[in-house]
Parts: structure tokens; C-alpha cells; sequence
């Protein structure tokens, strides 16, 4: 565990158990240079790092409240769980290894509008989403990786959401310099909200990344006209407000 | 002298017919206006052991030997208990007891909604408790629920008959109508959230039981508790010294406090229940959501010649039916009104009382109507309200005062910024302002009694065991006994929250501690200063400070007793106020901001202007979390609850503030009470939902009806508009 922030509500909520909780924050780097962060930085620290991109220190400010942002990490922040609500609710829907996908027929107006067909839970980083428009590159105690394959969208098969062994710690994430970033964020209050969408807009010379929080059951590179999300009876609005804000985005790093 | 009278009694907007002996009330209302003390901004007497951490509230009390409670609740909206065993939860470590269905009335085994009781632990610590609880073997039957409003007033599923009200001759007055305007609007169920949850402590003492809890009525809590458990009154004693908020939720005992005491009894210790903050969000209460399908005629000039209204209040499983029609009925002056409401009984949480119940989801109906009506009619939306005010009250008694034209007046600064708001708007984000009415009770009444007693060093200690919730009526009771006596406040301490320390104080509930308490600490603080000027008399010393009078008299004390006259006769005693919301709307995100609001409110005399600015604060936030992100979400297929944790519930949270400007208009009630004041809990919250939804309309065209304005209701709004706008241009230039 290191700041608690998931750990401690999951516990809580008994949908993680265990018997020792190791603390990793010795373990885990912190340190800031730019391209290079180490995983247990928390987001208060990287927030305001003026060597740290726009779209990095945004999506980090725009994340939580502030005390929640003294003591989340970068990487823990990468592996939250998603808010589908009946999933934290423990009922027993396909990612929790049931059979059903509860919010497909239920309530499910923050829920994914890309990739929602076996599971329509929403990843809910607005970090993860900034690093994947960077093209990051993770770096954990046993390989090296792009952050895109971090994640996975759950299948039949294979329920995980993540590519992490057990034992595998992330150590630090690491991205080149860009020459205009943005993160723009739809949430149902101010502050203290997790995104209904969220974008991350990256430009360097060779290309323009945008990748999307909020709208998949991971963070949703957008590689697609947003014409291509498929959304559910209650969350059309959701392309709507995707749409208005790709295009901001974009326009407000000059791409 | 007393009297006994038989009296209308008010609570939350519903009448009963009570006896009451009453005492006469025989003082002068003070002259309009500040005052030495009254009328002027006092912080709070408490508020430094509230910042400190030092006021002990029911959730940080800890008694020796206290033991502590989980409960079992349903996890379905409907099922039957086909088993249920207790034994395996005994048998662990730190465990005192367990109780099930059938052991005292608040377990059940037949469950009607989700979180009602099933069974209950007690042990050593909170952990012990949760962790017996789980080895508790409870088995279901689970049952369809119902869930859907309108298909209940189908089946004829209604807590009580319909209610149907009506004036004049509504068909006739739609027929005399040049314009007739028809809506739906839907309102959400939004939870009370209090910040200290619902809990007591109960411990059985001699042949008596205490209880200390978190309660807005001692004295009903004294009550339902004596009878509960079968015990004499005055057996059972109430202590409630602060309060972390109730918001209507917390008017009864409620099913915890019986839960503690049977543990308490079984196990012979202090026994602490409280609920969680998911069986807070649970089954605490909420306030309950609406269908209101309306109409209105107007004549051209803006004449109101019909409102109708079919109101259905999704109640829950237990409650009442509040009054959503209220404000159709009472707010213009329109001759023919006719509605009917229905409580629809579902399987789902019971309602409470909610800051005003019914007038808030009501006023944001009728008052988004009227803007529609206003549109229509191409008439100033301010204009088309004061020519359908009135000082003749269309139904039942006469107004005992109404100012409402005044806050209009004092309103019309801010509604004038509308033209400068709106030329602030940009491609994207259109700006208006948007206002809304406020109509409500808040006139308290009798019985509320004070004492006061006063030392040879001059300073006053008023005594009474009444409540305060969090609203800062002790300051205010402190400010009405040192304007009465001629001392500082400083010199005036205020002991209450304990029904053995104090006579009988009313609930504080329906904006009413102030108008009902108020008076009688005044009487108190009266009766001693008649005596005191006795003395001052035999002593030569007329007019002197009461200080100089009483430094004599070592350990004697000048008691005063005072109490609440009645009601003025034939009156309704109503609050009144307007509010002014200005907004932004980014149009293609659905986003909305609230950038301000003006609210000015008529609730009589002032006690404490700076106490009252923070009530209208607080209540034009609940309001925006009210309007814009707040709901109580339910799977639709089994009616299970969804959004019970702070982080899926949205509450506002600072940043979503918006500049609040407020003003009263502070003219004492000429026929209420020795003080001339009303209550003001409520009135805030009322107009704030209606004035944005409004506003929202000002700036960009669309029609809000429902609550909260999600990205999805106002996007839908747009589009809706949109095409509206399409067909209007579009039609004479089509092809």
C-alpha cells in the first residue's frame, strides 16, 4: 500500500482482503526529473511542477480533493478500480466473475461508451489518461512497457482489467518532452469528481495523441472519429460532451 | 393567566388540531429595527468550543462499559426472512448480545425496503460488532418490488387517500385563458447527508433509561421513547447538547435508539448505535421525488386565470405525502386552482421530512411554469408575478404580514444585471439570470417555555431544554435575553439540550425554534426584569443598570419564568422571498455554473443578522447540490440502491459556491407573538432550484424539467430548444 487512498476505501468496502498490508512507499522511487517520474509520487507533488507537462499537471489538479491528492501516487492512481457502482457494491457482475453486466440494463450514465459491450464499468484515471496521450512508457521490478498495454479490457476468458503480475511493483513512468499539452475534464460538481470524460491532448512534431478518461473500461486512446462510440440509452450525452471538448482540446494546443 | 385554548398547530406545512394552555402575552413588540443587542451580528455564543473540538456531540460520546452496535439490514427493496440465526454471531469474542425479529418491534422479518432492521449485535468494540454481524446466518426470500410512482397511483398503492384541493371554477378559468402552457417536471430523491449521522446512546439508570442521540425534539424523542418502552415520561431522560445536523431527518427516535435500548437493557452497559454513512444514505430518510404535471392559463396581459396540477410523491414505503401543491395554491392569486396529489407507497426508503418538504420540489414546478408562461406571453418574468401578488389571502385565513412586494423591490438591482450578464455571454457559454418565488410557514408556536435565572454579579442564565440543531438559536435565545435585560451578551449563558435541566421546548422543525422559542425567552428575561425593577425601586436606585440594582443581593437569584402566547387568532403566519440565480451555460458540454445569487427573504423580525446570512448560505447551497448534482440513483430492475457513499452521492463541495448576496427585510409580525419573528431554516432552500432553472432559460431558450440538471437533462434541453428554434425560422422559408 502506499497512500491508502484506493487501498483503504476497497478494504473497507470488503472488496479487497487481506491479512498484512506491506507498505511500499520505501520501496517505490518519488523522485521528479523531467520525462521521469518516479511511481510514488503523489499528485500534489507533480501538480505543481512546472517541469512537468500541462496535460500531466492538470489532469493531476483536476484528480481529487486536495488532501487526497497529498497522498495519492502516480501509480496508484494508474491502478484504481473503476466507480461502476455495482461493482463497488460487490454484485456479482462480470468483472467481479459473475455473468451479467448489471449496468448495461441498469443505471449506467457514467459508464463506458467505447468498449462497453462485455463491460460497461469506466476507467476512471484522469492521470492514466494524460500519460497514455504522452505515449508514457512504464517500468515495473521485472519488464519495461508502453502504458497502453497496462491495461486490457476484460474478456470472457480473462476478467483483469490490468497486465500486472502479482508481485509486480510499477517503479517509474517515463515519456519524451511535447511542445503543447492540454487536459480537459467533465465532471458532476467543481471538484472531487471522477471524469464523466475527461481528455488529454499531447502535440510533438511527428503527431497529435488524444486519449480519453471515463469513456472505456480502460483509459481510451482515441485512434477514431468519436462518430464510432457506441453508447448505451443513458449515456449518449457522453459522445456529446467527447466531442466538445476533443475539439478544444485540439485547439487549444494549436493541433 | 393561563388559558386553555384549543389551537391549529403547524408543523412542516401539515395541521393538527391541539390543546394547549397558553399563557397570555402581554409585552409590546420592540420597535422595528436594530436594537442594542437584538438586530445586530453576534458570532456564535458556541461557536469556539464547536471549532475547537471541545462540544461533545452524541457521535464522540463514550461512556465506561459502552458497548457498541452493527445492524443487520435488508439488502432487498422487498423480501421475506426464511432464517435467521444469532448464535454463530454470540459465539465470537467481544460479543454481549444479539437481537432478531420479533425481539422488540423495530427488527422485522418481513422487509418492505431496503435497510429495514432484521437483527442487531452489540460487543466491546465497533469491530467486534461488524464482525459478529457477518456470521449472522440470514437467509431470504426475495419478493418483486414496487418501484415505479405512477404505476402505484394505478394500483391504487397510496400512504392515504388522495388529496384533492380546489378554488373557483379551474375549467372555466382554462377556457378564459389566452395562453395555456402544460409541463411535466420531475424531481430526484436527494438524502440529507447530516454530517454527524444518526445515532443515541442508551444506558438504563435506576428505574429510568438515558438517552443521548442526535435528535431536532428532545421532547418528542422523550415521549416516543417513554411509550416505546412502556415507561413513565419523566423516567426517561433526553440529552442532545450539539447537534451535526438534521435537515428534517432527525425528528424521532427512529429505529436505533429502540435497538440500543433493548441491547442496553439485555446487557446492563451504556450501548451506543450509530448508523453508518451508507445506512445513513440508506434509510435516514431522504426527500422523496416528484412527478408534477401541470398547467396554466393566462389571460394576454399576464392574469393568472388557472393553475392546475397532478402531483404524485414517490413517498416510499412510510412517511407522508408533503405538500408539492402548496405553492400552486398559495403563492399567486389566481381564482381557480384546482390539484390533486397522491402519495405513491413503494418499496423503497421511507421519505422525511426534507428543509421544507414539497415546497422546494413544488416551487421549482410551478415557478419554471410561470418563466414558461412569461416566454409565451413575451412579459418580464418580475412583472408577471407582481401582477398576479396579493394581500388577500386566496385561501383559508387572512396573512398575519406579507412583504413579498418589498423583496421584489429590493430585488430589482440584481434582476436589472440581467441585460450586463447577458452581454457577457460568448459562442459557447451563454449567460442569464433567472428568479424565482418563495412562499412557506415558519410562524412556530406555543407550547415553549424558558427560564432565566439572575445572579448579584448581573449575568443571566437562560434554561430551557430545547435544541440547537446546528442553527445558532442559543445565540439568538442569549441576544433576546440581554436586549430584554439591558446587559451585553457576554454577561448571558444559555443551558439547554437536556429534557431534565429545563422546561418544554418544541421541535426544531418547520423554520419554528426562533418564532416559538424566541418569544418565550423574552417573557423569561421579562419577568425577571419586572422584579429587578421592583428592587431597584426599594433600593432608590430607578433606572440604574440592572447590575448596580442586584450587586447586593450575595447568593440570592431573581428567577423569571416565561412562556409562548399563542398564535394570532384566524391568521396564517407565512414566510415570503424571492432569489435572483445568474448562470452560465457552456452549450456544448451541458456545463453549468451558478455565478450568483441575490436571495431577500421576509421572515418578520431579525435576531441576528449575521446567524441569518449564514442560514440563507447554507440554504442556497443545499439548493445548487439540490438542482444541479445531487441523486439517489436505484437499479431500475431490482431497486437497489446505487449512489449511498459520498464519493457516487454529489454533494457540492466549496468550489461550486457562488457569490451569495442576501438581505432581509426585517419588519417585525405586528400580529405574531412579543417578537414579531418567523423562521428562516427553511425559506432559503425553496426558491433556489426554480430561480437556476430559470436562469438557465434566460441564457440559452431551453426548457429544464427535471432535476438535477445533469449534462444529460441540460443537453437534452438544448436540443429540444434547438429544434424549436429550427421549426420556428425554418417553417416560412422552407422549400
Amino acid at each position: 500500500m502506499h497512500g491508502g487512498t484506493e487501498v483503504v476505501p476497497l478494504l473497507r468496502a470488503g472488496l479487497l482482503q487481506a491479512e498484512t498490508l506491506v507498505d511500499i512507499r520505501g520501496a517505490v522511487p518519488r523522485d521528479v526529473a523531467p520525462g521521469r517520474i518516479g511511481a510514488g509520487a503523489t499528485l500534489a507533488q507533480l501538480e505543481c511542477d512546472p517541469g512537468i507537462p500541462d496535460v500531466l499537471r492538470e489532469a493531476c489538479r483536476l484528480a481529487a480533493s486536495p488532501q487526497l491528492r497529498n497522498m495519492g501516487s502516480l501509480a496508484g492512481n494508474l491502478l484504481q478500480s473503476t466507480r461502476c457502482w455495482y461493482w463497488r457494491l460487490n454484485w456479482p457482475c462480470r468483472l467481479h466473475g459473475g455473468d451479467e453486466c448489471f449496468a448495461r440494463d441498469g443505471e449506467h450514465r457514467e459508464h463506458a461508451i467505447f468498449a462497453n459491450d462485455y463491460c460497461a464499468s469506466a476507467h476512471p484515471s484522469d492521470v492514466a489518461a494524460a500519460l497514455l496521450a504522452l505515449d508514457s512508457t512504464v517500468r515495473t521490478t521485472t519488464r519495461t512497457f508502453p502504458i497502453a498495454e497496462l491495461y486490457r479490457v476484460p474478456t470472457e476468458g480473462d476478467r483483469r482489467t490490468t497486465t500486472l503480475e502479482p508481485g509486480e511493483l510499477i517503479l517509474e513512468v517515463t515519456f519524451d518532452e511535447c511542445e503543447q499539452s492540454v487536459y480537459l475534464k467533465a465532471m458532476e460538481r467543481k471538484r472531487w469528481a471522477f471524469p464523466l470524460v475527461g481528455v488529454a491532448a499531447v502535440r510533438r512534431p511527428s503527431e497529435t495523441r488524444v486519449a480519453l478518461a471515463g469513456v472505456a473500461p480502460t483509459p481510451w486512446l482515441l485512434t477514431e472519429e468519436l462518430d464510432a462510440a457506441t453508447p448505451l440509452p443513458r449515456n449518449a450525452y457522453k459522445v456529446d460532451v467527447a466531442r466538445a471538448l476533443v475539439k478544444r482540446a485540439r485547439a487549444t494546443i494549436g493541433a | 393567566m393561563a388559558r386553555l385554548i384549543r389551537t391549529e398547530k403547524e408543523v412542516e406545512g401539515r395541521y393538527e388540531e391541539v390543546w394547549l394552555v397558553v399563557e397570555e402575552d402581554s409585552l409590546d413588540q420592540w420597535p422595528a429595527g436594530p436594537r442594542q443587542v437584538v438586530g445586530r451580528d453576534a458570532v456564535r455564543v458556541d461557536g469556539r468550543e464547536r471549532a475547537t473540538g471541545q462540544a461533545v456531540y452524541t457521535a464522540d460520546l463514550t461512556k465506561p462499559g459502552m458497548l457498541h452496535t452493527a445492524v443487520l439490514r435488508c439488502p432487498h427493496p422487498r423480501a421475506r426472512v426464511t432464517r435467521v440465526e444469532l448464535a454463530p454471531a454470540l459465539a465470537l469474542p467481544g460479543v454481549h448480545a444479539a437481537i432478531g425479529p420479533g425481539d422488540i418491534e423495530q427488527l422485522t422479518a418481513d422487509c418492505s425496503f431496503q435497510g429495514a432492521a432484521i437483527a442487531a449485535v452489540c460487543a466491546d468494540t465497533l469491530a467486534h460488532a461488524r464482525t459478529a454481524l457477518r456470521a449472522i446466518v440470514c437467509e431470504f426470500e426475495v419478493l418483486e418490488p414496487l418501484l415505479d410512482p405512477d404505476e402505484a397511483v394505478r394500483q391504487g398503492s397510496l400512504l392515504g387517500p388522495a388529496r384533492e384541493r380546489s378554488r373557483g371554477d379551474y375549467e372555466r378559468g382554462l377556457a378564459e385563458a389566452d395562453v395555456v402552457v402544460e409541463a411535466e417536471f420531475r424531481t430526484q430523491v436527494v438524502l440529507h447527508n447530516s454530517m454527524e449521522t444518526h445515532q443515541a446512546v442508551v444506558e438504563w439508570i435506576a428505574d429510568g433509561v438515558e438517552v443521548h442521540i442526535s435528535t431536532q425534539y428532545i421532547w418528542g424523542i422523550r415521549d416516543a421513547v417513554a411509550q416505546g418502552l412502556g415507561l413513565p415520561p419523566d423516567k426517561v431522560r433526553v440529552v442532545c447538547h450539539y447537534m451535526g445536523g438534521g435537515f428534517g431527518s432527525k425528528n424521532g427516535p427512529d429505529d436505533y435508539t429502540f435497538i440500543a435500548a433493548e441491547l442496553a437493557r439485555r446487557t446492563r452497559r451504556p450501548v451506543k448505535c450509530a448508523l453508518t454513512r451508507r445506512e445513513e444514505n440508506t434509510v435516514a430518510g431522504n426527500r422523496n421525488a416528484t412527478i408534477q404535471r401541470l398547467t396554466v392559463g393566462a389571460r394576454s396581459d399576464g392574469t393568472l386565470t388557472a393553475l392546475g396540477g397532478e402531483f404524485v410523491n414517490a413517498v416510499g414505503w412510510d412517511g407522508w405525502s408533503s405538500g408539492t401543491e402548496g405553492p400552486m395554491q398559495m403563492l399567486y392569486g389566481c381564482a381557480n386552482v384546482k390539484t390533486i396529489t397522491y402519495g405513491a407507497k413503494l418499496n423503497l426508503p421511507p421519505m422525511k421530512a426534507f428543509r421544507a418538504p414539497g415546497f422546494v420540489e413544488g416551487t421549482f414546478g410551478l415557478e419554471a411554469l410561470l418563466d414558461e408562461l412569461a416566454t409565451k406571453l413575451d412579459l418580464d418574468p418580475l412583472e408577471l408575478r407582481r401582477r398576479n401578488h396579493t394581500d388577500e389571502a386566496p385561501e383559508g385565513n387572512a396573512y398575519s404580514g406579507k412583504n413579498l412586494l418589498e423583496c421584489y423591490r429590493r430585488a430589482e438591482p440584481h434582476w436589472e444585471r440581467r441585460h450586463e450578464v447577458r452581454a457577457r455571454s460568448t459562442e459557447t457559454v451563454k449567460r442569464g439570470v433567472g428568479m424565482a418565488s418563495q412562499i412557506w410557514y415558519g410562524g412556530g408556536g406555543p407550547p415553549s417555555y424558558a427560564w432565566i435565572r439572575v445572579g448579584s454579579d448581573g449575568r443571566a442564565t437562560v434554561v430551557t431544554a430545547m435544541q440547537d440543531i446546528g442553527t445558532g438559536t442559543k445565540t439568538a435565545m442569549a441576544q433576546i435575553a440581554a436586549e430584554e435585560l439591558g446587559i451585553p451578551l457576554e454577561h448571558v449563558t444559555v443551558t439547554l439540550g437536556d429534557s431534565d435541566r429545563g422546561p418544554y421546548a418544541a421541535i426544531s422543525a418547520g423554520s419554528s425554534t426562533t418564532p416559538s422559542m424566541g418569544p418565550a425567552v423574552r417573557a423569561a428575561a421579562a419577568d425577571a426584569r419586572e422584579q429587578i425593577e421592583d428592587i431597584a425601586e426599594q433600593r432608590g436606585l430607578k433606572g440604574a443598570p440592572l447590575a448596580d440594582v442586584v450587586d447586593v443581593l450575595e447568593d440570592s437569584q431573581i428567577l423569571g419564568k416565561g412562556a409562548r402566547g399563542p398564535n394570532p387568532t384566524g391568521m396564517q403566519v407565512l414566510t415570503f422571498g424571492v432569489q435572483v440565480a445568474e448562470v452560465a451555460v457552456d452549450i456544448e458540454t451541458g456545463e453549468v455554473w451558478v455565478e450568483r445569487i441575490a436571495a431577500v427573504h421576509d421572515v418578520g423580525r431579525v435576531i441576528n443578522p449575521l446567524g441569518a446570512s449564514s442560514q440563507i448560505e447554507g440554504g442556497i447551497i443545499q439548493g445548487i447540490g439540490h438542482t444541479l448534482s445531487e441523486e439517489r440513483l436505484h437499479d431500475p430492475a431490482t431497486g437497489r440502491l446505487l449512489t449511498t457513499t459520498l464519493d457516487a452521492y454529489k454533494l457540492p463541495t466549496i468550489a461550486d459556491v457562488p457569490e451569495i448576496v442576501s438581505e432581509l427585510v426585517d419588519e417585525p409580525d405586528a400580529h405574531l407573538t412579543n417578537l414579531g419573528s418567523k423562521g428562516l431554516g427553511e425559506p432559503p432552500i425553496i426558491p433556489t432550484a426554480a430561480a437556476i432553472a430559470n436562469a438557465i432559460r434566460d441564457a440559452t431558450g431551453a426548457d429544464v424539467r427535471q432535476l438535477p440538471i445533469s449534462r444529460e437533462e441540460m443537453l437534452r434541453a438544448l436540443r429540444e430548444a434547438e429544434a424549436r428554434q429550427k421549426e420556428k425560422v425554418g417553417a416560412p422559408a422552407g422549400v
